[in-house]
């Protein structure tokens, strides 16, 4: 028996002959566990080895995988903490446009952002945006944008990499750099970004001969100028629009296009309660009828240039009757314009002198950014002799002191340009070729710069012409920051990782002047380093998406005594001119803007919320204007002013002044998109200009506005798509609109609402509404209701795309919307009343009404809109085949059908971005189904669900529809009409609360609280 | 009864059953020629070119889209629901003058029963083509179908476009019936008559067995009295109830309590128009002149004036319910009809529906074959015109002003239009060349009831 100890007996078992031979060299190998490699050698998979590579495929995974790992922005491969797939979670952050930032608050679906809300934090948002801001989304994942640097050599533009752009900017600009930023000139759009204002004085100081340019085609300059005109130094005006009683706007399209609409619209509507004891009064003075002129209760169309002398006048008369403090300085004198004896000018006029002065110290002026310094600095002039400041006009200093105008700057370049002083042009996010004045002819000057880079959203005009071109990231992708219209910081945080090869605008100047951040995130936090320390108050302030404490104080500033005021010879008209001397005013359009946003389809197809113009602008006629011209709506005309011609469509705009033309900036785009127009671009992105390009008429003369504009009827016509009032009006169908209007638009005067308050209950008498059968559904649980009050609607439209985002709603195009194919499940419907010189306006949105009685249901054949048991009008899409006869039966005629199949473009590669923008709780409609508002019942579900899981009753205010969300002036509310306390039951309780068309027996749930307006009783 | 030059001639010529074997063969040789005149070789060939249009028409609808149509918001229904309307007024005509003609032992109505019937089962099948396509999604026109499925979705009872379908398709189906069931001796005849052996198993098996005995006959008779019966309804029922698609809903100007009563008058009035449109040239073209008279044709002008006239009537009544009912909505609409956008319309329909038809009451004008030609086809136009302005005038301008439009229709909808004609057209041609065109032997019971 052997011991199994025994090392010199040879095993019992052996592998090879070697091991049985008990060969020393063999035991030596077997002694190492990996016995065939020698663990110096490189391919060994030691343990540092491991680490090494490990640790490199790491970097290089994060490295490839997402550029923004630093910033914790990640797929989720590991999911965070807390998050529940489905669940939406929400991010404030903030949009800048025009020097001026909002509070924005993004839902976010997995990652993916899809729909833009008003923060509720922020002061001047509080929940509500504008539709401009709230179709960013859309543009975000607009296939359109620009995906790769494109480099031009030779004429032809190449695609090429980021990494390709870095390695020239970095070459170029170390260039500049050495020559101390000798003929570089950056043009860039208006900002109050702090972090761009520290990363352009670091700019500064490494490029000192460069400069900056800040240019926007309309921005507030001229309110700047009259500010240092009238105080010597550069204030913001704050209006209390909520303490005003009497409130005259010059020109000022305060709840429309200029800036911070949102929150004056809020502040406006809250003093047009009439169940209040008082509502306020607003004046308009303008020359084409905007939002503002729409609100207001007496409205004279007046030229925009001759609002300087009304202006004088006004403070010549006000002085007079106040007697103001000698501190304050001289009135103007009486200018001596014909204009002004007019019998309706007068009086207007003088019922206005009396309202103001009554009313002084709770008043309001407000002048519009296109009007010149003198009538701002006569306006702040005018707040301080009515005794308004502080109490309804506050001011804010500014740090800025640049008062030069845009048209300066531009002139500015273009001379330098010319001179061949500059060598390199920076355009960033920012488009000269298109918005620059046509008389400057910036396409010819930037062929005379050796280099031009631009880095932009788009592949734009000026980028075709650029030498360089990076994409640029849209404000959802970046950090970054903004000021409030009080001063208070915004910040910008990223709601997803660029989706394409593109620059942050911040991250890009960090590398030009080789800045020791290098991320957004890092400069941003750098720059309010001093403000916040820690990194949890930092953590709040981005959660809160701005800093708290950080608005700019309120001061009085002291008013300086200025001199009298020239005029010139059109400064001081007739109430009409000839043709030859018509006025023309270039404005903003009420939602391309200057034409950045033109690309974006929800805004290309919202309707103008004066004229309900989509996919077009025209130049704007006053109807008896256009009678003495000899144009006809649709006409084809050419305008001229000072040798630049156009030739644009026309369209006869009730409210027009006499003598005026308007016409929108923003169209005539080539190289925007399929949207707007894109006549360069391949063959599957080809689309022809939307529209007429108005920047080819500024010039010296005319910025704002100008006369002396000609205008010649070509003989031709051009179809217009309007989303009301198409094919014109005949005199039987005009006359059945005035003999129903009442009706339907219920309005009264302030006066004679105190005396009759449910005067609006007594408009239509019909039989009593009784129902021929017993109603088989109670609603004993939730009783769902609107409340649109006809008075708070000013009639922005910013419910119309709150609406398009949150249910999917498809852009169907201009041939569509002329043949009455637009989808929008709203529309707010715009009535004139009165004669067409000035006409009254009213704004009635109309979405389903949710009928109990729905006559849709009753005649659909395969029951696919049906009643829920709390009276909901549910479509069910499936079952749904289109017979379309529920629309017919629609007496609101809110039914969308689905002709075609509008996402059909999506199936091409380059459009498959779009479906990205998709709300995941609403279904994407397929072709030949009927679809409608649904009063967001996603949103009824999701709070419905959650109060279930947790056990608790719902709470008022708790659901709302995207509309009500965004209604920056709280028209429309919405809630569970059971419940006696609920806002909306209360609302409906009110006398004059009625239902549309009541009298068909149909009991709409939706009702409108009648218009009540406050005329002057002089004016009666 | 009035009597033409050419019956008096008939009248003359010899009686009995030589009579009676030339009105087969007038009528069975159409059907028996080897060659039919070249006219029908053209009307055929342009006919089914139609038809190829209509089917490209709608293989691009099932495409693209019903988009392809004008229809919009306000007026969701445009051309293809006009067209509904007009053909199934049109398939008015021959169970009228089979059924209630019928019963009412009016015994001229003999010579045009077949060839009416045979119209009115056409006109049904070209109505039916349109709200099949005329829907969003048109693979599924069945879901209107009350079909057990295991979701237990049933239509929606309520909805008048499900009445429709049993209406429609009930009266299709007795028509149907009734227009065969009366085929059946004369599909026997051309069986017996049969000169080849093809002719004769087709026709054999087209007459399902009929040998003429007593019984066959006695069965025939007892069976047609019974479809007359159940059809006689059927021919009011079917247009009320397609009115009811108007008048149940609340848009002023559909929403009228005579619709009933004033679609079948317009009903008939077109489907007499239309047949009278159809026979003035078949019996030239296939020498029918002595089967059916002139006399025929100007009961039928009788009939026209009368209805026409129920028409004018209702015309009016309505503008006058409109005014009485002191409804703002309905005055505008019935004003808006005769002098809005779409008043063109409105006094097309007029002129060709009233005033026109009231030239029938000279006798020589409802006797001169061109000129009721010409009546007939405006008549026809001016019924088209009629539901043109019901639907598409009523539903531009509704309630609120701001949703109001104005409805052109695109070409897919007149070609659409001109492929049901061709539908139509094609199928009326296929019977006049292999199916007795005049019911031989209903006819020759007429006529030999004029002899023994």
């Amino acid at each position: 028996m052997s011991s199994v100890k025994d090392k010199s007996t040879p095993p019992l078992y052996w592998r090879s002959l070697e091991e049985r031979a008990r060969d020393p060299e063999l035991l030596e190998r077997l002694r190492h566990e990996f016995a065939d490699r020698d663990p110096g050698e490189p391919s060994s998979q030691d343990r540092r080895r491991f680490m090494q590579v490990m640790g490199a495929s790491l970097a290089f995974g994060a490295a490839t995988g997402c550029r923004w790992q630093e910033d914790k922005l990640m797929p989720f491969t590991r999911t965070p903490e807390g998050m529940v797939p489905g669940v939406p979670s929400y991010y404030n952050t903030a949009m800048e446009l025009n020097g001026h930032s909002v509070g924005l608050r993004v839902k976010s679906y997995d990652g993916r952002p899809i729909k833009i809300e008003g923060n509720p934090l922020h002061k001047d948002s509080q929940g509500a945006a504008s539709a401009i801001a709230q179709a960013a989304i859309l543009e975000l994942y607009d296939p359109d944008r620009s995906r790769t640097p494109m480099q031009v050599q030779g004429g032809q533009a190449a695609p090429t990499s980021l990494a390709e752009f870095k390695k020239f900017a970095r070459k170029h600009f170390s260039e500049v750099m050495s020559q101390r930023g000798e003929g570089l000139r950056v043009l860039t759009t208006r900002t109050s970004s702090p972090s761009f204002k520290d990363m352009k004085a670091r700019f500064g100081a490494l490029f000192p001969l460069a400069k900056w340019m800040e240019y926007e085609p309309v921005s507030d300059v001229n309110a700047r100028a009259g500010s240092v005109l009238a105080f010597g130094s550069v204030h913001r005006a704050h209006y209390a629009f909520d303490k005003a009683k009497v409130i005259l706007s010059l020109d000022a399209d305060f709840l429309g296009i200029e800036p911070n609409s949102v929150s004056h619209s809020r502040l406006f509507a809250s003093t047009r309660v009439p169940e209040s004891e008082t509502m306020s009064r607003l004046y308009a003075v303008e020359s084409a009828l905007s939002i503002t002129g729409c609100s207001a209760d007496h409205r004279l169309p007046l030229r925009s240039e001759l609002i300087k002398a009304f202006t004088a006048a006004l403070d010549y008369q006000v002085s007079q009757r106040l007697a103001p403090p000698a501190g304050l300085g001289v009135a103007q004198p009486m200018p001596a314009a014909p204009f002004l004896a007019d019998a309706e000018v007068k009086k207007f006029f003088d019922a206005l002198v009396k309202d103001l002065v009554a009313n002084a110290g709770s008043s309001v002026v407000v002048a519009g950014c296109s009007q010149p310094a003198e009538v701002h600095a006569l306006v702040h002039r005018l707040n301080a002799v009515l005794g308004n400041v502080p109490n309804t006009v506050s001011y804010t200093q500014l740090d800025s002191t640049d008062t030069r105008t845009d048209e300066q700057l531009m002139q500015q370049l273009a001379d330098e340009i010319k001179a061949g002083r500059v060598s390199t042009v920076l355009c960033l996010d920012t488009n000269p070729v298109y918005n620059a004045p046509g008389s400057a002819d910036f396409k010819s000057l930037l062929a005379k710069v050796k280099t031009t880079v631009h880095i932009g959203r788009y592949f734009d005009e000026t980028a075709r012409l650029s030498s360089f071109h990076a994409p640029l990231c849209h404000f959802l992708e970046t950090w970054s920051d903004g000021l409030s219209w009080d001063g208070g910081v915004t910040l910008v945080q990223p709601l997803i990782a660029p989706l394409h090869e593109s620059i942050c605008p911040l991250e890009f100047l960090a590398s030009v002047i080789r800045d020791s951040e290098t991320t957004s995130l890092g400069i941003v936090r750098r720059t309010h380093r001093e403000v916040i320390r820690d990194d949890r108050t930092w953590r709040a302030a981005v959660h809160d998406g701005a800093i708290p404490g950080t608005e700019a104080k309120r001061v009085t500033p002291e008013l300086r005594a200025f001199g009298v005021f020239g005029f010139a010879v059109n400064e001081l008209g007739e109430m009409n001119v000839g043709n030859g001397k018509l006025e023309i005013s270039l404005a903003l359009d009420s939602h391309l803007h200057d034409g950045r946003f033109a690309n974006n389809g929800w805004l290309m197809e919202c309707p103008d919320p004066v004229t309900k113009l989509t996919w077009d602008n025209a130049v704007l006629v006053n109807p008896g204007t256009a009678k003495e011209l000899g144009i006809q709506n649709g006409a084809l005309v050419e305008v001229s002013v000072a040798e630049r011609h156009i030739t644009v469509p026309a369209l006869l705009s009730p409210g027009q002044a006499k003598g005026s033309l308007r016409l929108a900036l923003g169209y005539g785009r080539t190289s925007a998109g399929v949207v707007a127009g894109n006549i360069n671009a391949a063959e599957d992105a080809r689309a022809d200009s939307v529209g007429v390009n108005a920047f080819a008429l500024r010039g010296p003369g005319l910025w704002h506005f100008g006369s002396g504009a000609t205008v010649k009827n070509s003989g031709k016509s051009f179809p217009l798509a309007t989303t009301q009032d198409k094919h014109g009006i005949d005199p039987i169908g005009q006359k059945g609109t005035e003999d129903r209007l009442p009706l339907i638009v219920r309005e009264t005067t302030f006066e004679k609402y105190k005396e009759e308050p449910d005067f609006a209950k007594h408009k239509v008498h019909h039989p009593p509404l009784l129902s021929l059968w017993e109603e088989p559904v109670q609603y004993d649980g939730h009783r769902w209701g609107m409340s649109v009050d006809l008075n708070k609607c000013t009639g922005c439209g910013a419910c119309v795309i709150a609406c398009q985002a949150e249910n999917n709603i498809p852009v169907v195009g201009k041939d569509r919307v002329m043949m009455g194919r637009e989808m929008q499940w709203m529309r707010i419907d715009r009535y004139f009343s009165g004669d067409s010189d000035t006409p009254k306006v009213s704004n009635q949105p109309v979405m389903c009404q949710q009928c109990e009685h729905a006559p849709c249901e009753q005649v659909c054949p395969v029951g696919a809109t049906q009643h829920n048991h709390e009276g909901l009008n549910d479509m069910t899409y499936n079952r749904c085949i289109g017979t379309r006869y529920c629309s017919n039966n629609c007496p609101y005629k809110v039914r969308r059908f689905n002709y075609f199949n509008f996402h059909e473009d999506m199936k091409q590669e380059r459009n498959q971005v779009k479906g990205m923008v998709f709300n995941p709780e609403v279904t994407v409609r397929s072709r030949g189904v009927m679809e409608k508002c649904t009063y967001c019942v996603q949103r009824i579900n999701l709070v419905k669900i959650d109060a279930r899981n947790n056990q608790r009753d719902l709470v008022d205010g708790e659901i709302q529809t995207a509309c009500q969300q965004t209604c920056p002036t709280g028209a429309i509310v919405f809630g569970d009409l059971n419940d006696k306390s609920s806002h909306v039951a209360q609302l409906q309780g009110r006398p004059r609360s009625y239902a549309l068309l009541e009298e068909l027996n149909i009991r709409p749930r939706t009702q409108y609280l009648a218009q009540v307006r406050n005329p002057n009783p002089e004016l009666g | 009864m009035a009597t033409s030059a050419e019956y008096l001639q008939w009248q003359a010529e010899p009686k009995g059953d030589n009579a009676l074997a030339r009105i087969t063969d007038n009528v069975v040789r159409v059907v028996e020629t080897p060659r039919p005149p070249a006219a029908w070789y053209i009307a055929l060939a342009i006919s089914i070119s139609w038809v190829g249009i209509f089917g490209a028409v709608v293989g691009y609808l099932f495409w693209e889209g019903v988009g392809i149509y004008g229809n919009m918001n306000p007026v969701a229904w445009g051309w293809p629901i006009v067209n509904f309307v007009f053909w199934v007024g049109i398939g008015h005509a021959g169970t009228l003058i089979s059924a209630i003609l019928f019963l009412f032992r009016q015994q001229w109505r003999t010579a045009i029963n077949r060839a009416a019937e045979a119209m009115t089962i056409f006109a049904v099948i070209c109505a039916l083509l349109f709200p099949g396509i005329h829907i969003g999604r048109p693979w599924l026109p069945y879901w209107m179908l009350p079909i057990p499925n295991q979701m237990d979705l049933w239509p929606q009872f309520r909805s008048p476009l499900d009445w429709d379908i049993f209406a429609v398709s009930t009266y299709f189906t007795v028509s149907l019936m009734f227009w065969y069931m009366g085929l059946l001796p004369d599909l026997a005849t051309i069986r017996d008559r049969a000169t080849t052996t093809v002719r004769r198993l087709i026709y054999g098996m087209l007459a399902m067995g009929w040998r003429g005995s007593s019984r066959h006959w006695h069965r025939y008779e007892r069976a047609y009295l019974i479809l007359a019966a159940l059809s006689t309804p059927l021919v009011l029922s079917v247009h009320s109830v397609v009115s009811f698609d108007f008048a149940t809903a609340q848009l002023p100007g559909w929403h009228t309590t005579i619709f009933p009563p004033y679609f079948v008058a317009g009903a008939i009035f077109s489907g007499f128009a239309m047949v009278v449109t159809l026979l003035v040239p078949a019996r030239e073209f296939f020498g029918l002149k002595r089967v059916i008279e002139i006399r025929h044709l100007e009961n039928m002008n009788k009939i026209i004036l009368a209805t026409g006239t129920m028409v004018g009537y209702a015309y009016g009544m309505e503008f006058f319910i409109a005014w009485y009912s002191g409804s703002d909505y309905e005055v505008f609409t019935f004003f808006n009809r005769a002098f809005g956008p779409y008043a063109w319309a409105y006094w097309t329909m007029v002129s060709c529906n009233v005033i026109f038809p009231q030239l029938f009451w000279f006798k020589k004008i409802r006797t001169s074959l061109p000129a009721m030609m010409v009546i007939c086809v405006l008549v026809n136009v001016g019924m088209w015109f009629e539901r043109f302005v019901i639907i598409c005038t009523s539903l531009s301008r509704d309630f609120l002003p701001a949703a109001w439009g104005y409805y052109i229709p695109t070409p897919f909808d007149f070609l659409t239009f001109l492929g049901s004609f061709g539908v139509f057209f094609t199928l009326f041609l296929l019977f006049c060349r292999y199916l007795p065109m005049v019911a031989v032997a209903e006819v020759k019971g007429v006529a030999a009831s004029g002899d023994h």
